[in-house]
């Protein structure tokens, strides 16, 4: 295979890996706190892109855009988990029984989205990007936006969970919740917190998911979802960093693998391996949390 | 009553039929077995591409006027395209379980099924010469039509008396599973999974078993809806059906056959039926769109107000055997 050929889909692949890393990150975080695999993840990414676009379209900049859906994605998090959620939970609805809670919300919010927009193609109006060419790969101006904005947000994840008692706060309710709140941790708080985070992640990557395709629709965060969980599992649930490292192997891959097969299979490589993650090694590969959590038996 | 309101019900009843069936097999998966199974809608599919393909013949290249592509068509007689969407279920079941059925946690199982789904999907698309890619299979013709000699509408409610007499086979079977001690074995396995492998149970098996029975349930109920609607493809047959079906087996009563039953009518036929009789509003795709709102609502209404649905799984006693006697099952 011509390396013209992969130093390009590397290029595709390190923007593709960016996306999913912010997608990924607040992901597992939210999962590793609250121990809720939520399925509406990918819906709630969209739904941000839609008021991305509102706010494109009323003439404002796109840099406000990213803000207002990162805003979105922290409210409405913190609000689908205080309203549905958590009193399910409460209520003694098991691990199964919140799955079906999520996807219900999942195809509430998809379709919701649907009968507001409309079956239409959206775009976000942004200036007009310009190629750059750098070590054989070529970015446009845009995807060089997007990949720093990426890095920023892992650098203040990191800053964040590291150095703040908030960070150590949500990393021992993560281990163990009993625990974490005998010592004396608001745990109801930092799970507030917590999905707030992930939720302003999530909007984020909503908005620089649709600002690197030409179109959008309302399913396009829920196509996106399987290789968001797929990075999750990869990194072990609950593992940031693992998180970020399961971006780029998955970003990388599929996209080299699409270059070299067929591109209608991309996603299927992430499919793959998240199975094949799942089935040999389901506790990722970075992590001593996940066993605890009864995720592998 | 004219013939038009003939045509509607019988349609509705042969719905009605796969729709039942469907959810019997899901309700031996799920509500017995307690397997999340969100790959269900699959091993319809493979039935129903089975029976499409056995009776449609064998394909045409293109340059004869073939319009579609698949794989092993032949021409078989009426029942034996149905049996084999049964087999290929059940095939494909085993193929899935004997990778899947691990001892994962419940969403994670739920998870992978789900990507099985999307992979699915995403090989019966974009491989067009399987089972003619995104455009599927069409023209499918109907079983027994050449042999009897009847009036279109006679001919429905002929199909519907099919249907009829494969729902009682699938009922009879899906009884005696549930109600023998094999269905007590997977109610344990589904409530204790260690209590049953004590006892020396084989837990793996018997999920698999539950999974590969459901299968070909599944595979059947899809062989029946493809004669009547005599066309299939990818677009029947997406993720969210499963969603459906999942939800029917929660209002009627997950474990209960006889309320699953109820759930096929209230949700899939009733529910969805009923918005062909609101005029229509909105621009295309807005009632299609609320109707899975609706759906999604219903779900969760009955998680919170009737988890166990509407006619709940009878709760099992069993009388404590006195001291001098025997209990029953010891042997010896």
């Amino acid at each position: 295979m011509a390396v013209n050929t992969i130093i390009p889909a590397i290029g595709f692949g390190i923007v593709t890996a960016s996306i999913l890393a912010v997608a990924g990150v607040g992901f597992t975080l939210q999962f590793g706190v609250t121990n809720i695999l939520n399925l509406a993840y990918g819906d709630i990414m969209t739904a941000a892109a839609f008021i991305a676009y509102l706010v494109t379209s009323a003439g404002l900049s796109v840099w406000l855009a990213l803000v207002a859906g990162a805003a979105f994605g922290s409210v409405f998090s913190v609000l689908l988990n205080r309203c549905i959620y958590t009193p399910f939970v409460r209520r003694g609805t098991r691990l199964f029984g919140m799955i079906i809670v999520t996807i219900a919300v999942s195809l509430m919010v998809q379709n919701g989205l649907l009968a507001i927009f409309g079956a239409n193609f959206f775009s976000l109006k942004m200036s007009r990007p310009a190629p750059v060419h750098i070590a054989g790969m070529v970015f446009t101006t845009v995807q060089l936006a997007i990949i720093a904005i990426a890095v920023v947000a892992m650098l203040l994840i990191h800053l964040l969970l590291r150095y703040t008692k908030l960070g150590k706060a949500m990393r021992a309710t993560a281990a163990d919740p009993d625990l974490a709140r005998n010592c004396g941790i608001a745990t109801d708080r930092v799970i507030d917190l917590a999905w707030a985070i992930s939720g302003a992640l999530c909007g984020l990557a909503g908005v620089i998911l649709v600002m690197n395709v030409t179109a959008f629709t309302d399913t396009t965060g829920a196509q996106f979802l399987i290789p968001i969980v797929a990075v999750a599992v990869l990194g072990g649930i609950g593992q940031p960093y693992g998180a970020m490292l399961g971006a780029l192997v998955i970003g990388i891959t599929s996209e080299v693998a699409a270059a070299i097969f067929n591109p209608e299979y991309k996603d299927v490589v992430a499919f793959v391996i998240l199975v094949i993650v799942l089935l040999a090694r389901p506790q990722g590969i970075l992590s001593e949390v996940a066993t605890r959590k009864e995720v592998a038996a | 009553m004219s013939v038009a309101w003939q045509f509607y019900i019988s349609t509705v009843l042969i719905y009605l039929g796969v729709d039942v069936i469907a959810c019997w097999g899901l309700n031996l998966q799920f509500g017995v077995a307690g397997l999340v199974n969100f790959a269900f809608i699959i091993f319809q599919a493979a039935g129903a591409y089975t029976a499409a393909v056995l009776t449609l013949g064998p394909a045409e290249p293109a340059s004869q006027g073939g319009f579609q592509q698949y794989v092993g068509g032949a021409h078989l007689p009426f029942p034996l395209p149905i049996l084999a969407a049964g087999l290929v279920g059940g095939l494909l079941a085993a193929l899935v379980s004997g990778v899947t059925v691990r001892r994962l946690r419940s969403d994670y199982e739920a998870m992978v099924m789900l990507v099985v789904s999307l992979i699915a999907t995403s090989v019966a698309t974009n491989q067009v010469g399987l089972v003619n890619g995104p455009n599927g299979l069409a023209l499918v013709p109907k079983p027994l039509s050449t042999l009897v000699n009847l009036s279109p509408i006679d001919y429905q409610w002929v199909f519907v008396g099919l249907t009829a007499a494969i729902c009682v086979c699938v009922y009879w079977v899906v009884h005696i599973v549930t109600s023998a001690p094999l269905g007590r074995t997977l109610r344990a396995v589904r409530d204790n999974e260690q209590a049953a492998a004590a006892l020396g149970k084989n837990v793996t098996g018997l999920r698999m078993l539950a999974f590969i029975l459901g299968g070909v349930i599944a595979g059947i109920s899809g062989a029946v809806l493809v004669e009547f609607i005599s066309a299939w493809s990818p677009g029947s047959w997406l993720y969210p059906e499963t969603f459906v079906y999942f939800t029917a087996v929660i209002v009627g009563g997950s474990g209960n056959n006889l309320g699953v039953m109820v759930g096929a009518l209230l949700v899939p036929v009733a529910f969805l039926e009923a918005t062909r009789f609101l005029p229509p509003f909105g621009p295309p795709g807005l009632i299609d769109a609320l109707q899975w709102i609706v759906v999604g609502a219903l779900a969760l209404i009955f998680l919170w107000f009737w988890p166990r649905g509407v006619i709940p799984e009878r709760r099992r006693r069993f009388p404590v055997p006195a001291k001098d006697e025997v209990p029953v099952g010891t042997g010896k």
